[in-house]
């Protein structure tokens, strides 16, 4: 008893934050997400209409395959390559801390900085392309493209989150005892059949870490989108969130809004309990 | 058990506490608290909330003065003043309406205008306001008039003239400045053959259509009133120009800023209003020295379209009438000249723009003093150009969108106008 009260005594302020500002507005989108609320006009309940009408818009579904797309070109790239990064930040060589920072370093800008540099190193006459007119390639529509855009806007999330999804590997692999590789070595295993019978198993609930919060963050990415192409060109970078962010604070359709978020809620649950059944299944 | 029961007590109270802290915006306004106001004012001090557009801290001495001459002229009102940042305006409006703690008197520019008036977020001016509504220019006055209803008195406003390089019109072989749109694309043509640079530039077509006499929406505001022989030549012609690379990608989809390509002499000449000269000014001073002011381009229409910053006042506003009175005072002939003097901005008044300060800087040697004596010029041929409708940024997206597919995707023309009128048919609705 006196247990279970000092834990509710904990738990509450935290708790009660949740509540106010997290499960609070969840809830109010649910039920705007049946209504017409618009703010200024008298709110009127309308059923499932936003939602039918969710479901036959032609933009909805361009932003949903524009962020299905971004996150395949995103998500694979952050949980692979982060891992060669930790084994290679995991060496004892001199300096290895630096690199560790190093590699760690783009997590700490923030988000719309990264949108500046990288949007003059996209330019049409920018560094990219003075590069690419070095050894004769023909300049890059790196940004302007609708079939490049997104291409582009992934390199950018790549490398701002390889250090920070790194950090998460190195901690994995630094709990890994150190005499499972010995017995590896003993029974001669060289540098790949370590790290494949070895490390990836160890790794498995870090990697299931990775791909579920690489594949939300994926999913409500939009910042990038809106600094950098707001959208375009000709709406080829509108994802989702994107959308919502328009419907509902641009044309005022908050209704309307919460509808394809409370979809897109769907959607990212749906792709958290795959990806948890199949790694539960191995 | 018991134990349990008093933690739940307690975090009811404190939800309960939380809940009554958040819910302060029903209480009664400051101004109507005590009876015992004294002596002087016959009624009860009133307190109206006055909202601008990122003009702090630059223009406080001038708005702090005018407030000031309007509370001693109006005893026992008083002004609160909040500036709000450009870029938050339009959340901090929707916030606000929401909580219903919008202002009494607000800053806003015509498309946002047309949308709380659709939404009946903002007052009829014509029924707080019709008496000064003469003094105002007429092409200017009805920008705030959502389905023949005012609701803002027009503020501030900026039409744009030209900023153009001397050197790169020389280089190319050019004594003088493009005088309309059509000139300025053929003198482009030259000028990116000679010098590299580009000429003209474009991101939209929504406001190019009406110049060019085709309207967007028709005269009821029911259809789509654009898809022409005229516009389809105006499509045909931009896509040509596109293919000759006359049209540069970053400039059409808004990814590059005019003012930073300006400053880089990678355009020839900027089309803007004359206040925001000086940005070049203080990206490159060189530049800017090699620049000169003219008249706007034309289109065929001869007119020039007007941005207009508007005061409207809050529909839900309790004291309605000293807000429409303060409205009246901020945007009075004798403010506005005192405002124009301080920065490069047109006045909205017939009285104001034709004192003598605007007859000053034809044969200056700096731009923006030239820039604004064009631009005050060209006042009685200015018009704003933004249908009165409520869903406007939509309409003007869908048709920039169908535009940018002409080009971008080489999309044909004619379907691309009628792809565009049917989806403007459709918001209209």
């Amino acid at each position: 008893m006196y247990k279970s009260v000092h834990a509710w005594a904990f738990l509450a302020p935290a708790g009660l934050f949740l509540l106010v500002f997290s499960l609070g507005p969840a809830v109010a989108a649910l039920i705007l997400s049946f209504t017409s609320y618009n703010i200024f006009e008298p709110t009127e309940f309308v059923g499932f209409n936003n939602y039918m009408e969710v479901l036959k818009d032609s933009d909805f579904w361009r932003a949903m395959f524009n962020t299905f797309y971004y996150w395949i070109l995103v998500t694979p790239a952050l949980v692979v390559l982060p891992v060669f990064l930790a084994v290679l930040v995991n060496q004892a060589l001199i300096g290895v801390k630096l690199f560790r920072l190093v590699f760690y370093f783009p997590a700490l800008v923030s988000v719309v900085v990264t949108a500046f540099l990288w949007g003059w190193m996209f330019n049409s006459e920018g560094v990219l392309n003075y590069f690419l007119s070095i050894i004769g390639v023909e300049p890059v529509k790196w940004l302007t493209s609708k079939y490049v855009v997104m291409p582009s806007l992934a390199i950018v999330t790549v490398w701002q989150g390889l250090g920070y999804y790194m950090l998460f590997y190195l901690a994995g692999l630094q709990s890994v005892p150190e005499d499972l590789y010995e017995a590896a070595e003993l029974d001669g295993a060289g540098f790949w059949r370590k790290h494949i019978s070895i490390t990836f198993p160890m790794l498995r609930p870090v990697i299931f870490f990775v791909a579920v919060v690489s594949t939300m963050s994926a999913f409500k990415e939009f910042t990038l989108m809106l600094t950098m192409v707001e959208g375009g060109p000709l709406g080829a970078s509108t994802t989702v969130v994107y959308l919502v962010f328009d419907e509902a604070f641009k044309q005022l359709n908050m209704g309307y809004a919460s509808a394809v978020s409370f979809l897109l809620f769907a959607v990212i649950l749906a792709l958290t309990l795959l990806n948890k059944r199949s790694l539960d299944r191995e | 058990m018991k134990h349990v029961k008093k933690w739940v007590m307690v975090l009811v109270a404190m939800v309960m506490a939380i809940v009554a802290g958040c819910s302060g915006s029903g209480s009664k306004p400051a101004g109507d608290a005590s009876p015992s106001a004294g002596g002087g004012a016959s009624k009860n001090p009133v307190e109206i909330t006055f909202w601008t557009i990122s003009l702090s801290p630059t223009f406080d001495d001038y708005i702090n003065g005018v407030i000031k001459d309007f509370e001693t002229k109006n005893p026992g009102v008083k002004v609160k003043w909040q500036d709000v940042p450009i870029d938050a305006i339009e959340q901090k409006t929707l916030t606000s309406a929401a909580s219903g703690t919008l202002a009494d008197v607000m800053n806003l520019n015509t498309d946002y205008l047309k949308k709380l008036a659709a939404l009946g977020a903002v007052a009829n001016m014509d029924k707080l306001a019709g008496d000064v509504k003469k003094d105002f220019y007429e092409g200017i006055w009805s920008a705030g008039e959502f389905q023949g209803v005012s609701y803002a008195l027009p503020w501030y406003l900026s039409n744009s003239v030209l900023l153009y390089n001397k050197d790169i019109l020389k280089k190319a072989g050019f004594d003088n400045p493009p005088k309309t749109e059509e000139e300025a694309w053929q003198m482009s043509k030259v000028i990116k053959e000679k010098t590299g640079a580009y000429g003209s530039t474009l991101k939209d077509i929504h406001l190019y259509l009406p110049s060019n006499g085709v309207p967007l929406i028709s005269d009821d505001f029911k259809k789509a009133a654009f898809n022409t022989p005229r516009a389809l030549e105006i499509f045909k012609a931009f896509k040509q120009r596109y293919d000759d690379k006359l049209l540069p990608d970053e400039m059409l989809l808004g990814q590059a800023k005019a003012q930073e390509w300006y400053a880089q002499e990678k355009i020839a000449w900027w089309s803007t209003g004359p206040q925001l000269f000086r940005q070049v000014k203080d990206l490159s001073p060189q530049v800017y020295d090699k620049s000169d002011a003219a008249p706007a381009l034309l289109g065929s229409t001869g007119k020039v379209h007007v941005a207009i910053m508007n005061i409207a006042v809050a529909e839900k506003s309790k004291h309605q009438k000293e807000a429409a009175d303060f409205a009246k005072f901020i945007t009075n002939a004798e403010n506005q000249l005192k405002f124009s003097k301080i920065v490069a901005v047109l006045p909205s008044v017939k009285k104001a723009a034709e004192d003598p300060f605007f007859a000053e800087g034809k044969d200056s040697k700096d731009p923006a003093e030239k820039g604004r004596y064009f631009a005050v010029q060209q006042l009685k041929d200015s018009v704003n150009n933004i249908p009165p409708v409520e869903n406007i940024s939509k309409i003007n997206k869908a048709i920039n969108d169908e535009f940018h597919r002409v080009l971008l995707e080489k999309k044909d023309p004619a379907k691309a106008l009628s792809d565009a009128e049917a989806e403007v048919n459709k918001l209209l609705k």
